[in-house]
């Protein structure tokens, strides 16, 4: 049953492109399925670009571009958006900003029009980024009941001291209060406008109605500053550290433990991909999930992923156990891990994985916004449109011995940093002798 | 262009009902059977056999390993899954079209051929009293929509959750598992949806060959008792360690085949979809809500019986409680005072429709619009009246809706009350 899958021939949607006399790049994707168009600007500078203690700016910054522009006010440019049934959204993540407008393509101009009002005539009124800043304090308050994201956010923060990677991107309790508009203003002058910038439309819209309409309206001066173009280097600390949330009042432990990985371009990213799909990415075709889970029965889910960024992003094993089996739990991860080492995959894990990430490729090219968001981060990663199309071939010939190879180049067990949320002085004890403990509150 | 896919029907001498809805954009499949089987069927005392059940799916047959089906459909290019509803429980294969009959294969093979062993029953108890655990007593608010409810209901099996008392998880048997088998899990309880790449006549025929053989079974003896009218507002405390406090609130609503369904949807979405909405402007914006949002689920998720629409705000740190909840009933009483103007009720209306178009966009919500109408409802075809129906609502219909089913009489109230360590722990452990 485990053949290798042979499926009937998956073409990419056909990606028009265009490069605008000002220097924007515009993509043009016709799907003419449903009556939907779904519009993407992205900036290639993110929340790694933050100043220092400004944790949020561009996050927020890119937020208030909603907030009310030169013609509209924040009241009246809400009731447009939610007036054409379109949602509105603009953040930033890592190495990108992104403005998206997704709605109707009975819609497409004013939508265009909009989107471009948005971008290019902000107004930034202050009493908006005040109340904005509000909105951000009180869910950041709420938050700090929510387990897994304190786990998320404390793991990434601890892992990447010291890089442009080390705060979330929604900004911090200390950092949100202290911004004040005129920084969100300035850093949209400076940096929103960044060479590499791309506008992306996809949907029931034909490639000749987009590229008219953006040529005669985008102005040519679109094009800003250039970016402030940053290679931070990612130190990875050796040793096991143990770092624990202390919440008494949780029944359940959320445990993350990782290292710094590697960047989505790295020439190593796909043998590694089909290895830790074997063990940790692979639902239950995974070594993780079979041990702690079905095995043990210590958890309902367990996961091994390596996030997708331009430069090296975290990898991290992501689970929840009860209070009592927190400690056993961690050890019999480390455990798997060391033998996973030694072992490897086996012949029947690399051909089932390359199976499953090739044969379920076409289903990540459903929707409109799935679509855009792999050509996002095509581009933003620096690995070229052809990469979308030649994947298949390049998982299928991933061979086993490039996956120990890049198990052992960039799976580190003895590097790990481990943070637990729970109930810490129950099994701190017991994480003593892995290494350092720290308990904060 | 038509936005919902045309069905084809057919029905096995055995009971089991086929659906399958023909698509070329891609060589995928998305193969998945439903059952009449949710948290709506149990008895108290055995709460959450449906989805423990559910889980106990993938332990095996007598030709299949335990988890040996999930990665069998993974490493034929597939992804899987399953999950449990007060009203169904469906299973799904999205896989490359060439393996579609692997799937039906193998769906077959664990309707009939199940695996039960005390073995595999308990690592997967504590696995879903862990999962338990995550969902509602760790989460910040879970546990207060289990009281609102355990609270709204009196007598209907909505009135427990779909994943179960700790207590009923803790002292369910091999033997109930054996029990809810044999009875829920049967061709003439499920409806088999195919949606994508591939003809309608195969798949009656592939499904024939592997289903046709298996035996119906009487239907199961139905112990759901009806909910009586609420003729008073209800209301609760609960007390626990929380940054904020918030109220969830329950209006009883009709079941899916209602038609006012359509505009309680489009009420929800002038309250609270979007920053023009009615609690985003009086209650988010300033500050006053961390969130304010009016719920009713949406198609093909709407309660099979009479169901809930939700009201809930989370109050910001400089807010009362009682003021944030003063003010949103403040703002319902407005709908039920003086109907949408037309901007606000064309509005609400492109947005209905708009999202509900998104939503069609994969193979796999297609088939669940089919499936779970024929399974809720009782008719896959009434999925094309959605659309139909968002178009025709007006401002009177709203405000119909709203006088009908928003009365304080129709409210139950659950209150989150922030509590220190200590007069947490004191209250003993939340279960």
């Amino acid at each position: 049953m485990n053949s290798r899958v042979k499926t009937k021939s998956f073409t990419l949607p056909k990606i028009f492109s265009a490069l605008l006399q000002g220097g924007l790049k515009v993509y043009s994707i016709p799907k003419p399925e449903l009556p939907l168009v779904s519009i993407h600007l992205v900036l290639p500078r993110g929340a790694e670009a933050d100043p220092p203690g400004k944790a949020g700016l561009a996050d927020l910054t890119a937020e208030m571009l909603t907030l009310g522009t030169q013609k509209r006010s924040a009241s009246r440019l809400a009731a447009e958006v939610d007036g054409l049934g379109a949602t509105l959204s603009a953040q930033s993540g890592w190495d990108s900003t992104s403005l998206h407008l997704f709605g109707l393509s009975e819609d497409f101009e004013r939508l265009m029009s909009l989107l471009l009002e948005i971008y290019t005539q902000p107004a930034f009124p202050p009493e908006e980024f005040e109340q904005l800043k509000q909105r951000r304090i009180a869910n950041l308050v709420q938050e700090k009941d929510e387990s897994e994201i304190i786990a998320d956010e404390r793991f990434q923060e601890i892992l990447f001291q010291g890089t442009p990677y080390d705060h979330p991107a929604y900004g911090t309790l200390k950092t949100i209060p202290q911004l004040v508009g005129d920084e969100a203003k300035e850093f949209y002058q400076r940096g929103f406008l960044p060479e590499g910038s791309f506008l992306l439309m996809i949907g029931d819209v034909e490639e000749e109605a987009c590229f008219r309409w953006v040529e005669a309206h985008f102005p040519g001066g679109v094009r800003g500053k250039e970016a402030v173009s940053k290679t931070p280097s990612f130190y990875s600390p050796s040793g096991v550290k143990t770092v624990m949330i202390d919440r008494p009042d949780l029944t359940q432990s959320q445990i993350r433990l990782g290292h710094i990985g590697m960047p989505h371009g790295h020439p190593d990213f796909l043998p590694f991909e089909v290895m830790n799909f074997v063990l940790g990415a692979g639902g239950f075709s995974s070594r993780l999930m079979t041990k702690i889970r079905v095995e043990r029965g210590y958890t309902y889910g367990i996961r091994g992923s390596l996030a997708l960024r331009k430069n090296p992003g975290p990898y991290s094993i992501s689970t929840f156990t009860p209070t009592a089996t927190t400690f056993p739990c961690v050890r019999e991860i480390f455990s798997l891990i060391q033998s996973f080492l030694v072992q490897g995959a086996t012949e029947r894990e690399r051909e089932e994985a390359i199976n499953f990430l090739t044969g379920s490729y076409p289903l990540k090219f459903e929707s409109l916004p799935q679509i855009a968001q792999r050509i996002i981060q095509a581009e933003v990663h620096g690995l070229g449109l052809e990469s979308l199309a030649d994947y298949p071939e390049r998982i299928a010939a991933v061979t086993l011995e490039e996956m120990a190879l890049s198990a052992r180049k960039h799976l580190h067990p003895e590097r790990m940093l481990i943070v637990i949320v729970g109930r810490s002085e129950k099994f701190r004890g017991e994480f003593e002798p892995l290494g350092p403990v720290a308990i904060r509150e | 262009m038509t936005a919902i896919l045309e069905f084809s029907d057919y029905q096995l001498a055995n009971g089991l009902r086929v659906l399958v809805g023909e698509s070329r954009s891609l060589p995928v499949v998305s193969y998945q059977v439903h059952f009449a089987a949710g948290s709506r069927y149990e008895k108290p005392g055995i709460t959450g056999i449906t989805h423990l059940f559910e889980h106990m799916m993938f332990k095996g047959t007598e030709k299949v390993g335990p988890e040996e089906f999930s990665r069998v459909i993974q490493a034929n290019g597939g992804t899987l899954n399953a999950f449990t509803t007060t009203d169904n429980t469906s299973y799904y294969e999205n896989l490359p079209a060439g393996r579609f009959e692997l799937a039906v294969q193998l769906e077959a093979d664990r309707l009939e051929n199940l695996r039960l062993t005390q073995e595999t029953l308990e690592p997967e108890r504590e696995v879903v009293r862990s999962e338990r655990k995550l969902r509602s007593v760790n989460s910040p608010f879970g546990v207060l929509v289990e009281q609102l409810f355990a609270l709204a209901y009196e007598q209907h099996s909505y009135r427990w959750p779909v994943i179960g008392w700790d207590q009923d998880l803790k002292n369910l048997t091999l033997e109930d598992c054996r029990e809810y088998y044999r009875v829920h899990y049967a061709p003439n309880n499920a409806v088999v949806v195919v949606v994508g790449d591939i003809e309608a006549e195969k798949v009656f025929r592939t499904v024939e060959k592997y289903y046709g053989h298996i035996p119906p079974q009487p239907p199961p003896r139905l112990t759901i008792t009806p909910e009586r009218p609420q003729r008073g507002e209800k209301r609760a405390v609960f007390k626990k360690v929380s940054q904020v406090g918030a109220f969830f609130a329950a209006f009883h609503i009709p079941g899916i085949t209602h038609p006012d369904l359509f505009p309680l949807q489009v009420l929800c979405h002038a309250l609270s979809l979007g920053r023009s909405s009615r609690f985003f402007e009086k209650l988010e914006k300033p500050g006053k809500a961390v969130e304010a949002q009016a719920e009713m689920g949406h198609p093909p998720f709407f309660f099979m019986d009479p169901g809930i629409l939700q009201i809930y705000g989370i109050a910001s740190p400089t807010i009362a409680l009682e003021t944030l909840e003063g003010e949103v009933w403040e703002t319902i009483e407005t709908l039920r005072q003086e109907p949408l103007a037309d901007e606000e009720l064309s509005k609400a209306k492109k947005q209905t429709r708009s999202l509900f178009l998104q939503s069609l966009q994969t193979l796999f919500f297609q088939g669940l619009l089919a499936g779970m109408y024929q399974v809720r409802a009782g008719d896959f075809r009434l999925a094309k009246t959605i659309l139909p129906s968002y178009e025709s609502i007006t401002a009177d219909d709203v405000l119909r809706v709203a006088r009908k089913y928003l009365r304080p009489e129709n409210r139950t109230v659950v209150l989150l009350q922030p509590v220190s360590q200590a007069e947490h722990e004191d209250l003993g452990e939340i279960e």
